[in-house]
């Protein structure tokens, strides 16, 4: 079957319950409607209220989205080892893992996968809890799906005002770190893929 | 939910946020419900946006009650709507058929998912079409509303409302888990200010039923509703020769007469000069939508048929689209429901492949192609041998 060339790049953001995965995958999605890029989220989670799979897919495309569902991800980004075994194979084939450090020991390097320490920074930031907003920071800077303004526009529109200030640091945190893992060599490939 | 507009003026809305914003577009003001997954969220919005409307929201203690109380609601001057998911949407059968038989405007909304039974509780299925028809004993006069994207929930919503209360019947909105809970960008308008219902004034002696405008109670003068089989007074008529026949032919009439109905009832995408054509609806229409994309990639000239209204079945529109192609493929996520009223309407001038999936997992954009491209295949071997 032939294949269609979409100017779109697919997101996949899994973990467990109570990381915030589905407030991120609502922040990612807010950010790309704010850019003014049409986008498809949705959301899957177990009945649990805490430590359940959790998973949110988002489609982000200049066109008009027709299947609007995530078979295969461009840019996986695993916050648990569940996460990590369940989803690393639906990841595309020039697709990218972003992982939580502390999963490298166990599951090994690989060039298809980028261990970034989420739950260090979270909690020099002061709450573990912030691992969603770091990691969605170094999926947007290896990405490139959203901007970055954008992106704090929509962490400012769904976040409580109360921790408003950490998140915001939080994202730069993501973004520094995001940075920091793109290899020069391969850095053009992504950025293809995401624009 | 306090979704920032961008600079096209969207929002990021999930599907069944849409349906209770269309919804309020459209005047309702009463819902009552019962929470399942996966249609909560409907009755989660409704239960935050009636309230400082002035409108009234109800959790009941149960399916049976929710749509009994919608149909009192409607009865007393209220337009109104319930939500539910297949599980529920079987406990309100019997009264769909009490407010068929009474001719009481209201809206459900049956956001599907796997079943039977329990089933599939978050996942997608299309199980529910024939039940949205036949699910309630006897004939009666249904409209039966799909919808497959953020922005069609708003409108079909509000078409679903306009609808029940031109042919004052109950109005079925199909969504399923997928469209239910998906976040896309959509524009919409913001919500006109409360309004209250009106009604027309009729004498004691005017008919109450039939072709009659419904005038709910207090309204107007003493009206009789009975489950019975009834004359257009309202009377009970429980005789041979009941005047409740000729009523409901009459509704079922004026539906597929209705204009609207018919230019809302499929959307054509690349049917013109198609050989073969994909006929699908609600998040099917979807994948089918890219999978005649990819066989017009792959040199097959495909087109689609997306159905936006399930019930009364477009026939005539079929009839149409069997003289025109070589097959026609019907992708479902169910092992073969909307299949058969179509094969009837093309009456074996066509060939028809009936594609299912229950499992809870959708049909891809690639099965449909490869599955239709398979068939077409066969076809071609079959006519050179």
């Amino acid at each position: 079957m032939a294949t269609i060339e979409r100017d779109q790049v697919r997101i996949r953001l899994a973990g467990r319950g109570s990381q915030g995965i589905m407030l991120g995958g609502t922040i990612l999605a807010e950010a790309a409607v704010i850019d003014g890029l049409m986008v498809a989220e949705i959301q899957e989670f177990g009945p649990e209220a805490r430590l359940g799979a959790a998973k949110a897919d988002l489609i982000i495309s200049k066109g008009q989205i027709a299947f609007p569902v995530v078979h295969q991800a461009d840019f996986l980004l695993c916050l648990s080892r569940p996460a990590y075994v369940r989803y690393s194979t639906t990841l595309s084939m020039n697709g990218l893992m972003i992982a939580e450090e502390t999963l490298r020991e166990e599951m090994g390097d690989s060039f298809r996968v980028t261990y970034i320490p989420f739950r260090a920074a979270a909690l020099e930031l002061g709450k573990e809890l912030y691992s969603n907003i770091i990691g969605l920071g170094a999926l947007a800077a290896l990405s490139n799906a959203v901007t970055k303004e954008s992106l704090q526009n929509a962490v400012r529109a769904r976040v409580e005002t109360e921790t408003l200030t950490e998140n915001l640091a939080a994202l730069d945190i993501g973004y520094e770190l995001g940075y920091k893992q793109v290899p020069q060599q391969i850095g053009s490939r992504w950025a293809n893929a995401a624009r | 939910m306090n979704p920032e507009p961008n600079k096209n003026n969207q929002k990021l809305v999930m599907g069944n946020e849409a349906v209770a914003m269309g919804a309020i577009a459209a005047g309702c003001d009463f819902f009552a419900g019962y929470p399942i997954t996966p249609a909560t969220e409907i009755l989660e919005e409704m239960s935050k946006m009636l309230p400082p409307r002035g409108g009234v929201f109800l959790q009941m203690e149960d399916e049976l009650s929710a749509i009994a109380a919608v149909i009192g609601a409607a009865w007393g001057g209220s337009i109104s709507m319930t939500a539910t998911s297949g599980p529920g949407f079987s406990l309100m059968q019997e009264n769909l058929g009490y407010a068929s038989i009474t001719q009481t405007p209201c809206v459900v909304v049956d956001c599907q998912r796997g079943g039977p039974s329990t089933g599939l509780p978050k996942l997608a299925s299309q199980g529910d079409v024939m039940q949205a028809r036949f699910g309630s004993h006897g004939d009666r006069p249904t409209l039966v509303i799909t919808a497959s994207s953020v922005n069609d929930c708003y409108e079909s919503t509000v078409f679903a409302f306009k609808m029940s209360q031109k042919h004052r019947m109950p109005v079925i909105l199909l969504i399923d888990g997928v469209i239910g809970h998906i976040r896309e960008p959509v524009e919409l308008p913001p919500a006109p200010p409360p309004r209250k219902a009106t009604f027309p004034k009729i004498d004691a002696d005017s008919p109450r039923f039939g072709d009659a405008p419904f005038v709910p109670f207090g309204h107007g003068p003493v009206t009789v509703v009975t489950g019975l089989a009834h004359q257009s007074n309202g009377l009970a008529e429980t005789q041979k020769g009941s005047h409740t026949e000729q009523m409901i032919r009459t509704t079922i009439e004026n539906i597929c007469r209705d204009p609207e109905i018919i230019d809302s009832w499929a959307l054509k995408y690349q049917l013109d000069d198609a050989d073969v054509a994909i006929v699908a609806y609600g998040i099917t229409a979807r994948s089918a939508r890219e999978a005649a994309d990819l066989l017009r990639a792959d040199g097959i000239k495909a087109g689609l048929l997306d159905l936006k209204i399930l019930w009364p079945f477009p026939n005539e529109i079929l009839r149409e689209l069997a003289g025109k192609v070589a097959a026609i493929i019907v992708p479902e996520l169910n092992l073969g429901q909307m299949v058969l009223p179509l094969k009837a309407a093309v009456g074996g001038r066509v060939v028809v492949h009936s594609l299912n999936r229950a499992d809870g997992t959708l049909l891809t954009p690639n099965d449909i192609a490869e599955f239709a491209a398979k068939q077409l295949n066969s076809i071609e071997e079959r006519t050179h041998a």
